[in-house]
């Protein structure tokens, strides 16, 4: 039974517990979850120690049960992240030099063993990795769809803004077209559940979204242009500066993730 | 996945501020190039009405090898251009990214990845059309080929920045990422083939949006429903 997945975070989902919940972490400024993001993709780069990493993973776990979002949610959604780790991680686990965990398996191409660097390296690239989905998934569950429009609209240069505005609306719309094209095809008694045999109903349904999305730009574009638009979606929503506290907080992550890049990874003498 | 989107903190902070520079760099070729040619709106809305399309049909699972999702992004690039098709893997990458799917960091690496395969498989596809090509071999091959020069252009990325924290010479590190871009290359033959479907469906209702005949002799919607 083939539908739309549930590991897959539902942008839909995602949306309505930013606009419906009202937690710690909706009333903190946009900009400073940016912010924040920025200085955690720096961290997560060049912290070098798995007690740092797992640190600082526990700190934003801590932060996304503050925000009151579900873990049990969290944990369908680390699946594709985990992919990821385990698709390179992995094999690095058997590659790494180090001292072999319990023995050694024998193959064709010689004996290969686990290392616990290996294993360590595992365990780094994993909170590397959690640590920053997880803080842009808080980020996304509490941030309203306006303030999240306005700051596409600002950070990007156009007409990738537009774009990506326009993808931002869609992406909706488009969801439940295929939510739609799915349900009348198993009504119709479709069977989703071997690939192979039923390759040309998938296309079907994935061309017909396509399709479906191409004349909604169409019907969209004609729409557009009668109400005078001439490259730029007008936003009417604004997202102010961060207070001043919340300037602070991410100054402050910044300046520790930088001092301890410089004095502990880089060594450079003060 | 037919690309696979490289974890947070996999790279070297030097290797993201390349990958990070590489990316600015060829999104602003393309915007430079999409500005000094002018833009219609409706490519605008084309390509961010697609993307939301890819977004979405990101969500399906496709019951092979126990579940894969794809982005189809190489019928991005045959559909929306080149210029456009790299519009679009940004930005599909920065909503992945949001929805903590692909990494913040490394959103220039994957871009170029996804960039690669749609502009290749957009050439590819207009030669092979030109060649008189059947559009299902046509679409499979384009979108298989540029799914695979996706999958060297990744497997290359990541031996040149290393992965960070690993003590592994470059020289096993390219056999253990050698599995992976084996398995990315499978994937790109089932999305190949899925996508040649897709383009034989669409040439069949539509075939200005394949570049089939001109796009101003189709007036009317097909009034596509569930």
């Amino acid at each position: 039974m083939t539908t739309l997945s549930n590991h897959v975070p539902d942008p839909r989902l995602i949306t309505a517990f930013a606009e419906r919940r009202d937690g710690p972490l909706h009333q903190v400024n946009p900009w400073t979850k940016v912010g924040i993001i920025g200085a955690l993709v720096l961290a997560v780069t060049v912290f070098d120690r798995l007690a740092l990493l797992a640190g600082l993973y526990g700190t934003v776990l801590i932060v996304y049960g503050l925000a009151e979002l579900p873990y049990r949610r969290l944990v369908g959604w680390y699946t594709l992240p985990m992919l990821f780790i385990v698709s390179v991680a992995g094999p690095l686990a058997f590659f790494e030099p180090g001292t072999p965990i319990g023995g050694a398996l024998s193959t064709p191409l010689g004996n290969i063993s686990v290392t616990w660097a290996g294993l360590v390296l595992f365990f780094e690239l994993s909170c590397r990795s959690l640590t920053v989905v997880t803080f842009a998934l808080t980020a996304s569950m509490t941030t309203k769809y306006t303030d999240v429009a306005y700051m596409l609209g600002r950070l990007l240069p156009r007409p990738i803004d537009q774009v990506a505005l326009l993808t931002y609306r869609f992406t909706f719309v488009m969801l439940e077209t295929l939510e739609d094209l799915v349900k009348a095809a198993l009504s119709r008694g479709a069977n989703f559940s071997e690939f192979w045999s039923n390759k040309r109903l998938y296309a079907r349904i994935l061309g017909m979204t396509m399709l479906s999305a191409i004349e909604q730009s169409e019907r969209l574009v004609k729409s557009m242009e009668a109400r005078g638009y001439d490259g730029d979606i007008v936003l009417y929503g604004d997202v102010s500066r961060p207070p001043i506290h919340e300037l602070f907080v991410v100054a402050g992550s910044y300046v520790a993730v930088v001092g301890y890049a410089l004095i502990a990874v880089y060594e450079v003498g003060l | 996945m037919p690309h696979i989107h490289l974890g947070e903190g996999s790279f070297p902070l030097w290797a993201l501020v390349l990958w990070t520079l590489i990316g600015t760099a060829l999104i602003s070729t393309v915007v430079y190039r999409v500005r000094k040619g002018g833009i219609k709106t409706h490519q605008i809305a084309l390509a961010g009405i697609g993307a939301a399309a890819s977004f979405a049909i990101f969500q399906l699972n496709i019951p092979v090898w126990g579940g894969i999702h794809m982005n189809l992004t190489g019928l991005v690039g045959i559909i929306a251009g080149p210029l456009l098709g790299a519009i679009v893997a940004l930005v599909v990458n920065v909503f992945s990214a949001a929805l903590g799917h692909g990494a913040v960091g490394l959103i220039g690496a994957n871009t170029l990845i996804n960039a690669s395969e749609a502009i290749v498989a957009y050439y590819a596809f207009k030669t092979l059309i030109g060649m008189d090509w059947d559009v299902f071999p046509a679409g499979a091959s384009a979108t298989t080929l540029g799914l695979s020069v996706g999958s060297f252009l990744m497997a290359a990325i990541i031996v040149i920045s290393g992965v960070n924290g690993s003590a592994l010479p470059r020289g096993d590190l390219t056999i253990a990422v050698a599995g992976l871009a084996g398995l990315n290359l499978g994937v790109a033959v089932v999305e190949g083939i899925l996508t040649g479907l897709i383009v034989q469906f669409l040439a069949s209702v539509r075939p200005d949006l394949v570049g089939l005949t001109d796009r101003d002799t189709q007036e009317e919607a097909t009034g596509v429903t569930a």
